[in-house]
């Protein structure tokens, strides 16, 4: 159950033949004007226009009632939308129906059918589709093999563990050898160890397969830690599209900065050219941009020990250090302002609470961005 | 000390109370083996009873029409009350109150009522159309009206156990609709389907006031042989029909319980 999956070069050779060889190449998504409402008054989906490549590791990001599930459910064919239009592989498949899409999702409940064993489950699909009994087998036997679980085929679902269920479910779907795989919430069920674990296998699988991988989470850091490229949902729109760095580090909005985990956030009520006015103080920045919201990311600040004068260099007092080992995270006030920093202990003394220090930033790492 | 007295009063309470339900049981079961044909006193165990029983053509028949009719209305009660329970099931997040009240209203109403406003609704569409004169098919339509609901609740109940977005699973795993009955549906609820029917087959064979006011001068069920017989003095062999029933409607209903708790395998 522990075991994980080992990137050598037989096994990749025989994830090959399982599922590569015979496969269809992984397929890019289009998302066009994507509308879906429910009731009279929900919006789930308000226009969303989307591209997801070939052999990418896609997630979508927000909180509950976003609409990210409600989209991957109208890539599995669940649901309907009201208005736009799907293409997978190039093929329309707007109106297509579930049981004839080359998509297969991960239910975030596993979803295992209670009636059939772990390998009849395995084979539910492949038998949906007709294949022939020996060829069933011969497939079943290898994602049992590739997804490490080849001992628990002839076990009832109700005997599994969670990580097992999660396992089986994830197979379940890659058999089928499908254009895209969706998956929704996997690992939300699991506890936090397991769960990174399996973050791991996850990636390693679709990094092996080349599968395209459209993800579902709430969860903004197993979003940076497995995506290609992130799309932030909120209100049925989507905020930003971009690599987890882009996300993280330049956010076009308080909503995507605030949902990616910053804190420090502040509104500029003047600027002359590199100089912004903020509740902290004068800062410069390289870029000062246009937006009216400064974003200053807690790990860019530097601490020095007492009053320090100099440019991007303002004086605070340590109201809160929280240890951590490698780095300690303070709340500093300025003023009356709060700022959160994430500072590396390496080689240095660590103010303690009460302390007056300087907060240093470099002018390049200052984001401004819209509200 | 209290305490264990009042332990022993309950436990002595929980004796009475099932001697109280099978003391009568157990009274028809040992009479039915009974040598002499005193209904008083207990002279020695025979199974001559049962040995007559298999030559009376007449109990013979009414066991015969009580099993077609238990079996026949059981399985036209099935498919009709599984598609009840799962059209119910489907649209559950609709406000059916009403309705699931109407499907309902069956089994609480008095057998009597039932009984008789089946035999006049029979007489009536007998004397318009000239069909549906009294026998096994109008007591078969009567049976089946009152195991619908019994048979819908236990399918429903069943469907909403489960996990909704197995039915996801399955369209996304490339089952088409019938497919999914097929290879979902059917298989995930056989153990209600065969508790359901169990049960429908108790009722039918436990049914006298139902049967009798819907039977043809052909189509006497054991209850209404016995009722018939009865007015004659309660005969041994009345003792061993009962002591069949008793047995018949015991294993079916542990049946229907065993598999209404099965989890599917």
């Amino acid at each position: 159950m522990t075991d994980t999956l080992t990137a050598d070069v037989a096994d990749t050779r025989m994830v090959r033949s399982a599922t590569v060889e015979s496969a269809r190449e992984a397929s890019s998504i289009e998302m066009q004007r994507l509308h879906k409402r429910f009731g009279r008054d929900t919006v789930a989906l308000d226009g969303v226009d989307l591209t997801i490549r070939a052999g990418e590791f896609f997630t979508l990001l927000g909180p509950s009632g976003c609409g990210k599930t409600t989209l991957l459910r109208i890539l599995a064919g669940l649901e309907e939308a009201d208005d736009g239009r799907l293409a997978i592989g190039g093929r329309d498949v707007t109106e297509v129906p579930p049981h004839r899409r080359s998509v297969n999702t991960v239910f975030q409940s596993y979803a295992l059918f209670p009636h059939l064993s772990v390998r009849e489950n395995l084979a539910f699909g492949l038998k949906m589709r007709g294949m022939p009994p020996e060829e069933r087998e011969a497939r079943v036997a290898k994602i049992a093999e590739f997804i490490q679980l080849g001992d628990l085929v002839d076990r009832r679902v109700d005997q599994l563990s969670g990580g097992q269920r999660q396992r089986i479910a994830l197979a379940r779907a890659l058999v089928n050898e499908p254009d895209v795989l969706l998956l929704d919430e996997p690992l939300s069920a699991l506890d936090a160890g397991l769960r990174s674990q399996l973050q791991v296998e996850l990636l390693r699988v679709q990094k092996r397969l080349g599968m395209t991988f459209v993800f579902v989470t709430h969860d903004q850091q197993e979003a940076m830690v497995m995506s290609d490229r992130i799309a932030v949902l909120n209100g049925g729109v989507i905020q930003q599209v971009g690599p987890p760095r882009e996300v993280y580090e330049h956010p076009v909005n308080a909503f995507v900065a605030r949902f990616m985990g910053h804190d420090n956030l502040y509104p500029v009520t003047a600027r002359s050219g590199s100089r912004l006015s903020t509740p902290l103080g004068e800062l410069t920045a390289e870029q000062p941009g246009k937006g009216g919201l400064l974003l200053i990311r807690p790990e860019t600040l530097d601490l020095l020990p007492g009053e320090v004068a100099g440019d991007n260099h303002l004086p605070a007092t340590v109201a809160e250090r929280l240890y951590r080992g490698s780095h300690a995270e303070y709340r500093l006030e300025v003023g009356e302002t709060t700022l959160q920093a994430t500072v590396n202990n390496r080689g240095r003394q660590l103010p303690e609470r009460g302390d007056r220090v300087t907060v240093t930033v470099a002018p390049g790492d200052l984001v401004t961005l819209s509200e | 000390m209290r305490k264990r007295t009042l332990r022993r009063g309950l436990t002595a309470f929980w004796w009475f109370t099932l001697a109280f339900l099978y003391l009568p049981l157990a009274v028809v079961v040992l009479f039915s083996f009974n040598a002499s044909n005193s209904a008083a006193s207990f002279t020695g165990i025979s199974l001559r009873w049962y040995y007559r029983l298999l030559g009376n053509e007449e109990i013979l028949s009414a066991f015969a029409n009580s099993m077609v009719l238990a079996i026949v209305s059981s399985v036209i009660a099935l498919v009709i009350g599984c598609l009840i329970g799962y059209g119910m099931y489907r649209h559950r997040h609709r406000k059916l109150g009403w309705l699931i009240v109407l499907i309902y209203l069956p089994i609480v109403l008095p057998d009597i009522v039932f009984g008789i406003s089946e035999m006049a609704f029979f007489v009536q569409v007998h004397r318009l159309t000239g069909l549906l004169q009294p026998g096994l098919p109008t007591m078969i339509i009567a049976h089946v009206t009152f195991q619908i609901p019994f048979v819908a609740l236990i399918i429903y109940s069943r469907f909403v156990g489960l996990d909704p977005t197995l039915f996801e699973a399955a369209k996304d795993l490339y089952a088409t609709p019938a497919k999914r009955v097929v290879h979902f549906m059917l298989p995930t609820i056989k153990p209600a389907l065969i508790s359901a029917f169990f049960l429908s087959f108790t009722l039918s064979i436990d049914d006298f006031v139902i049967s009798f006011f819907t039977a043809g001068p052909e189509s006497a069920t054991l209850p209404i042989y016995i009722w018939g017989a009865i007015k004659k003095g309660v005969s041994p062999e009345i003792n061993a029909i009962a002591t069949l029933m008793i047995g018949a409607v015991a294993i079916a209903a542990i049946i229907s319980l065993v598999f209404s708790r099965r989890r599917p395998a």
